[in-house]
């Protein structure tokens, strides 16, 4: 216990707290907010997926997310688009492709997400045929009125963004997605080949489900792969750790185990 | 597409500087493209510095082309660094986790002392 003398507290006027507290909101810079502010992710180490998605997001809880400089492989841009009615704007195609986004993935396939928004995580799981569902998923990093971009986790087959964007050309709303990836590690590298034509199949069938809900029914998509950067980054090769493909026949294989542990 | 996004290039010893203004989205691929064709191309310099201090906007399409510039400069041997970033904007380079390959800096004068240490 302390021996001090306690020293008389004085009281404050009212004026002089009032006068103390206008000079600290003056004293206080006021910072801009950038424009593009609400429109970002915030930042986020692992990622936490909400429990009623738990059991489909096996595979990203706890990851962290990938960008193309953490993949293998070489680094690929694919771009699919399709050209619109004119009477669609680009803000509608993007109001409207959050809303369905899952409706308009080919059959088979799964999108786990509620919502498109900033910070928001999505399981997924793609078709890989033979009965495998691959389990993964992706981090909504932004989203705006004419565009928005996932993130794919450690894992994933690709370490990459995806952008679906909308904009007008020639008076016309084009409709676009665009992929900037690199395989996510050396065994995802040796199956490219196939992935990529079935990556391939996938985005188009999703580009004419958008168009056919807008009213275009034979859309003509067209596509484009440009090779951004053909060297493979060796130092990533470790990423097989994660590898989804792995994970998710163990996971399958050991879903009896799960099923006994549950009924005890 | 008409671009928001405007450039203009210098150097300094061992840095080939692009600086950027206004808004860096998917229709300033050909500005920065362009810029930095013409800084390699005017100063051999081992680095490249991207300045954002006059930078108002960015898009998840811009930073996919600042990646293109980071491969494009890696695969021909060069650093990228970037400085006068803002705290927003050094937050999304952590996200997206482009901070893990390129050195932020203050503003230009900390860039070039800090790549001339290097």
């Amino acid at each position: 216990m302390s021996t001090q003398e306690q020293q008389p507290v004085q009281p404050v006027a009212i004026e002089e707290i009032e006068l103390a507290v206008k000079e600290q909101t003056v004293a206080v810079p006021k910072t801009k907010v950038p424009r593009d502010a609400a429109y970002w992710a915030p930042k986020v180490d692992r990622l936490v997926v909400d429990a009623d998605k738990a059991a489909m997001g096996f595979n990203v809880a706890g990851r962290r997310v990938t960008g193309p400089q953490q993949g293998f492989g070489k680094l690929w841009q694919r771009t699919y688009s399709a050209a619109l009615r004119p009477t669609v704007s680009p803000e509608q195609l993007i109001s409207e492709w959050k809303d369905h986004f899952a409706s308009f993935w080919p059959k088979g396939n799964r999108f786990g997400g509620t919502l498109i928004a900033p910070g928001e995580v999505a399981p997924i799981a793609v078709n890989t045929g033979g009965g495998l569902k691959l389990s993964t998923g992706v981090l909504v990093l932004y989203a705006d009125p004419e565009s928005f971009t996932f993130m794919t986790p450690e894992g994933h087959m690709f370490a990459g963004w995806i952008t679906f964007s909308g904009y007008v050309e020639n008076e016309t709303t084009i409709a676009q997605i665009q992929i900037l990836l690199r395989t996510s590690d050396p065994l995802f590298e040796m199956s490219w080949p196939v992935m990529k034509l079935m990556e391939d199949r996938f985005w188009r069938q999703t580009m004419r489900n958008v168009a056919a809900h807008f009213g275009v029914t034979r859309a003509d998509i067209t596509g484009k792969t440009v090779c951004v950067d053909t060297k493979r980054q060796w130092k990533n090769w470790r990423n097989v750790w994660h590898n989804s493909g792995i994970r998710s026949v163990l996971h399958l294989l050991t879903a009896p185990v799960r099923l006994v542990r549950r009924a005890r | 597409m008409t671009s928001k996004c405007e450039t203009t290039t210098r150097s300094l010893p061992g840095c080939a500087v692009i600086e950027l203004s206004g808004e860096v989205d998917g229709s300033a691929a050909d500005v920065l493209s362009k810029a930095y064709d013409e800084a390699v191309v005017a100063d051999q310099a081992p680095c490249v510095l991207l300045d954002f201090s006059a930078v108002d906007y960015i898009n998840s399409t811009g930073i996919a082309l600042i990646v293109s510039v980071l491969a494009k400069a890696r695969s021909q041997g060069r650093q990228v660094v970037a400085s006068g970033l803002s705290d927003h904007y050094r937050q999304i380079f952590a996200i997206t986790r482009l901070s893990d390959f390129i050195q932020l800096y203050d503003d230009i004068d900390a860039a070039a002392a800090g790549v001339g240490a290097n």
